[in-house]
């Protein structure tokens, strides 16, 4: 088919012919001052002077406490580098011999960082020292191409060391420069762990660059363009925590030489006041450059230090679980507070017998609570049935992830009707189970965590409120104090239920014949629950969770000791230290802790690492 | 064959322009590659044009109708190849846009360039089909949209552009009416005005809302495209928050270059610097500072244009344009004398798409637009892109060839 007639066809040719020519007009114009006009001043720029660009690192944020302690600070370090284009790969000898490195490593760190640009600066060694400073700075002239670099590092301030909380902040590994190609070059810190990792991005600020003037040779003559063109770099937003470094500087050295987690939080806002994870390990180790052999050592020893305990391991949580199957009991009406057992020390299912530690004779509801009467709770489990208990297990956030504001977390193990079927079959495994689980024991997993949360829901009579360690973002330009904003449930449970399991904590701690004597605090009404988990692999884990002041509870805790055996010993009396350290801000009376058995040996009896990550 | 008989066969005109332009272009890769280890950069880069020339030569020479008649079968090719690179394409420079063939690279949407063209012109050709028609235009723009939305998966934003920059002349070629045009820009110009801030958004929507007015006289129709219009810059806002920080800051650095200086501001400073210091004649051939101590990274591709700029001054630049400007002037005369309707919308379609890489490329390299990553034809360094120009250049001839035919 023909075009249409000409008349319009020319009239739209002239159009185009007249944005066409627009275009080269502008085009010509930009020519004619580029080249005519300003040639000379540009002229200038280019046969003496180039433009050479410096990146500039920012400053990391920095990390406060609730009471605006600063816990994580920073301090300079210097960082050399090699411009790959400017240098002569003839010195990298003698630039090792100077930094004391392998030139191997020199060589291998240049052709990676040619491949990523040859007109970026790449990084070989960060946090020199003095001597080897002055040496590089005497001998400038001899390696064109090397610079330093002033950089920040992190350093920390405080008693408390906080490792697995805080997290370390590493140089960048190659994995993580392929996801983040735009955001990092080779040779930057990135967070890699804990807190640092998981607000990386705010953290982090902003790179800025200065625009130097070189001169054909490639040396710096001066700023350019006086250094209007400049760009600052971003300091990187502060961080306020919820934790409290008393607390978690005086949990620590409590927990020296044992094995194990502690974990508090205020029930009225979830925020964590102490995390603790034992054995841990010094973060300055990583500030600066670590040492491989450091690194593997930390990486290899089999009692895992940089493993956090607090939110990773799965133990089952013993009798400090019985609460949850009372809530279940009572809100499913399957028994009723009065109701009661002869406790003979016993009980028998089938042709098999459960034991109980104690013959408690006959026990209530917040009786068998307060005494941990095993044989009382096997058989409430009996009453209530999985799916119940499974119910309420989940409703307090057992079985998956609380959410808190690090990436290292378990989800843990709760046991359901589905899952017991997807694991034996649906005719793979009986009521048999059923007795374990009511007393928290068995196929079960949980986090020191998640006991803790468990404890605040209690404290709060069903207010589950995500746990987080940060409370805020500190922005310094404009300067903002942004409040974090976090979940919140409430779990359906009847008033009278909470007071009934309530008192039952309350009189582990506070009445005679209650297992959790050792967590008293003088002066203050507390109430908790003690554990002993079984394990399969040497002595018991010892578990205590629980709330103070009774009435108006401002502290939730749970805490773990590794093989250490009884909850009322080896767990109560250090978390009741705790409890009492943060509510009244010192010891009033300091025995030191308890230690009835002597420390396991860390090389012991911890379940491979796979095992404990979720699966 | 006589003088004449060449003459009116072959637009040996278009074809001496763009081995000029390619010529140019050897001679700035190569300097641009002197001394920048990377050598075989030029080596390929000569090879290609070897390549390109054959391509050329083929597509002159192949039936009109032929031309036509693959089209539509070209188009879907290209369509699943783009599908393709997004599933198994390799990695280059953050985005997928690369087959890897051996030791041949090839981007599939320089390919899709060229056949989108080709098929629009197939459907805007049919005689049933008018752009006054709601339906037609909105297949017209379905047969683009479709190509640009798997290469901006990809992401390659710049070809993305290159796209529309094809489209909008080809619509006002088939005689779309004033108002389909500008309900076509409003919302792409709010979209990015509103990236820019308020002020330029309510801008966009006053001037918009004014050209709106006066094109449509339905005044619900009218109401209904500067609704849409204000939707799609205020939601373009709410998109921005929502989008993770990086690829904010990307956007940021396209919209301003000085946002991210260690990465394009620098390069937008360096070719200034570089272009401004030719002066009128130029520092002589490899012997630009800029150019030979590799300010800008990687200069052979998107910032060839300093090339020229530094080491032949105005004289060398002002000879690119001029080579340029012909180029595009001889297209759209082209596509007013054929004969043939499809002939006419794909002489447009092509001349668009170099009107806007030259548009895009040489506004970027002497300061005047944002960086944004579109070749230079003919200049820059990339297989794909000099075969897909040398095969734009070869279907000009061809419709030069048959210009007299219905």
């Amino acid at each position: 088919m023909a075009q249409e007639d000409d008349i319009a066809v020319y009239g739209k040719r002239r159009t185009m012919y007249a944005v066409i020519g627009l275009m080269f007009l502008f085009f010509f114009a930009r020519l004619f001052q580029l080249q005519m006009i300003y040639s000379e001043e540009y002229g200038r720029q280019s046969e003496e002077n180039s433009i050479r660009t410096i990146p500039k690192e920012p400053v990391r944020g920095y990390i406060f406490d609730r009471n605006g302690t600063l816990v994580v600070d920073n301090r300079p370090a210097f960082s050399v580098t090699i411009m790959p284009f400017e240098f002569d790969k003839h010195m990298i000898d003698y630039l090792s011999r100077l930094l004391s490195l392998d030139p191997e490593f020199i060589r291998d760190r240049l052709k990676k960082g040619e491949a990523y640009s040859r007109f970026a600066p790449v990084k070989i060694k960060r946090d020199i020292d003095f001597r080897a400073l002055a040496a590089l700075e005497e001998n400038r002239d001899r390696l064109p191409g090397v610079d330093c670099q002033v950089e920040s590092k992190r350093w920390y301030t405080t008693r408390a060391l906080a490792s697995h909380t805080l997290g370390y902040t590493k140089e960048i590994s190659e994995s993580q420069m392929k996801v983040q190609v735009d955001e990092y070059a080779p040779g930057d810190v990135v967070g890699s762990a804990g807190l640092e990792a998981r607000y990386e991005p705010t953290l982090r600020g902003q790179k800025g660059a200065e625009f130097s003037t070189v001169n054909v040779r490639g040396q710096v003559i001066g700023r350019f363009d006086n250094g209007k063109n400049d760009v600052p770099a971003v300091e990187g937003n502060d961080l306020i925590l919820t934790m409290d470094f008393g607390l978690q500087a005086f949990a620590e050295s409590l927990m020296t030489g044992r094995r194990g987690a502690f974990v508090a939080i205020d029930p009225n806002d979830g925020g964590i006041l102490a995390m603790v994870s034992k054995p841990d390990y010094d973060l300055s180790t990583f500030s600066g450059v670590t040492p491989p052999d450091v690194w593997r050592s930390l990486n290899d020893d089999a009692a895992a230090p940089m493993f956090n305990r607090a939110t990773l391991t799965r133990y089952p949580p013993g009798s400090t679980f019985k609460m949850l199957l009372a809530i279940a009991a009572l809100e499913t009406a399957s028994i009723t507070p009065a109701w009661r057992v002869n406790c003979g020390g016993s009980f028998r299912l089938g042709n098999k017998v459960f034991r109980d530690l104690h013959v408690h004779g006959g026990v209530d509801l917040v009786n068998a609570i307060r005494v941990s009467c095993n044989v009382y709770f096997y058989q409430v489990m009996m009453k209530t049935g999985l799916d119940a208990w499974s119910h309420y297990g989940d409703e307090f956030g057992f079985g998956r992830l609380t959410g808190i504001d690090i990436y290292e977390e378990n989800p843990g193990l709760l046991p359901s009707t589905a899952y017991m079927d997807k694991r034996y079959g649906k005719s793979g495994w009986t009521r048999g189970f059923l007795p374990s689980l009511g007393i928290g024991q068995g196929e079960l997993g949980v986090t020191p965590l998640q006991m803790a949360c468990y404890a605040a829901a209690l404290a709060t009579k069903g207010e589950y409120r995500q746990p987080h360690i940060a409370r805020a973002i500190v922005t310094k330009s404009p300067r903002s104090v942004d409040t974090l904003t976090f979940q919140s449930r409430h779990i359906e449970v009847s008033e009278n239920t909470w007071n009934v399991v309530r008192e039952g904590m309350r009189r582990v701690v506070e009445e005679p014949g209650g297992t959790g004597g050792m967590a008293r605090v003088p002066g203050i009404q507390s109430a908790g629950k003690t554990g002993t988990a079984q394990n399969t692999h040497g002595p018991d884990h010892a578990w205590y969770v629980g709330f103070a002041p009774y009435d108006n509870p401002r502290i939730a805790v749970a805490m773990l000791v590794e093989n250490a055996g009884f909850g009322g010993t080896q767990a109560a009396p250090l978390a009741g230290l705790c409890i009492e350290r943060y509510l009244k801000g010192r010891i009033a009376r300091y025995d030191p802790p308890p230690v009835t058995r002597k420390p396991v040996p860390f090389p012991q009896a911890l379940p491979p690492l796979h095992a404990l990550l979720p699966r | 064959m006589m003088y004449q008989d060449i003459k009116e066969r072959v637009d040996y005109k278009t074809a001496l322009i763009a081995l000029a332009l390619v010529t140019i272009g050897i001679i700035s890769v190569y300097s641009a590659t002197y001394d920048a280890r990377a050598a075989e950069i030029f080596h390929k880069q000569v090879i290609w044009v070897g390549v390109g020339i054959l391509a050329l030569a083929i597509m002159a020479v192949v039936p009109f109708r032929l031309l036509q008649l693959v089209s539509y079968p070209a188009y879907f090719l290209s369509i699943l190849m783009l599908v393709t690179v997004l599933i198994l394409g390799k990695t280059v420079s953050g985005s997928m846009s690369w087959f890897n063939l051996g030791s041949l690279r090839l981007q599939p949407s320089e390919f899709a360039k060229i056949t989108t063209v080709l098929a629009l012109a197939t459907y805007l050709a049919r005689s049933d089909v008018s752009l006054k028609k709601m339906r037609d235009l909105s297949i017209a723009a379905g047969i683009v949209l479709l190509p640009v939305a798997l290469i901006m998966m990809q992401p390659d934003t710049g070809t993305a552009i290159i796209f529309f920059g094809m489209f909008f002349p080809v619509l006002f070629w088939g005689g779309a009416s004033r108002f389909t045009l500008v309900a076509i820009v409003a919302p792409v110009g709010t979209a990015v005005a509103a990236l820019f801030g308020t002020t330029p958004f309510l801008a966009a929507v006053i001037v918009f809302g004014v050209l709106i007015y006066l094109t449509q006289e339905d005044r619900i129709v009218a109401a209904a495209v500067f609704s849409l219009t204000v939707l799609i810059g205020v939601s373009v806002q709410f998109i921005y928050e929502g989008l993770k920080h990086y690829q904010q800051k990307r956007i940021a650095t396209f919209l301003d270059p000085n946002a991210d200086p260690l990465g394009a501001g620098y390069n937008i400073l360096q070719s200034k610097v570089a272009i401004g210091s030719g002066g009128f004649f130029g520092k002589g051939f490899l012997r630009g500072t800029q150019t030979q101590l590799n300010f800008i990274p990687e200069q052979w591709t998107d910032f060839i244009f300093c090339v020229p700029g530094e080491e032949f001054g105005f004289l060398g630049a002002a000879t690119v344009l001029l080579l340029f400007m012909a180029l595009l002037i001889r297209g759209v005369t082209l596509g007013s004398v054929v004969k043939n309707r499809y002939g006419g919308f794909v002489a447009i379609g092509l001349t668009a798409i170099f009107a806007t890489h030259i548009f895009l490329n040489i506004g970027m390299s002497i300061g005047l637009l944002p960086v944004i990553g579109v070749p230079l034809p003919f200049l820059s360094y990339g297989g794909s892109a000099l075969l897909s120009a040398m095969t734009m250049v070869g279907i000009l001839m061809n419709l030069y060839a048959n210009r007299k035919e219905y």
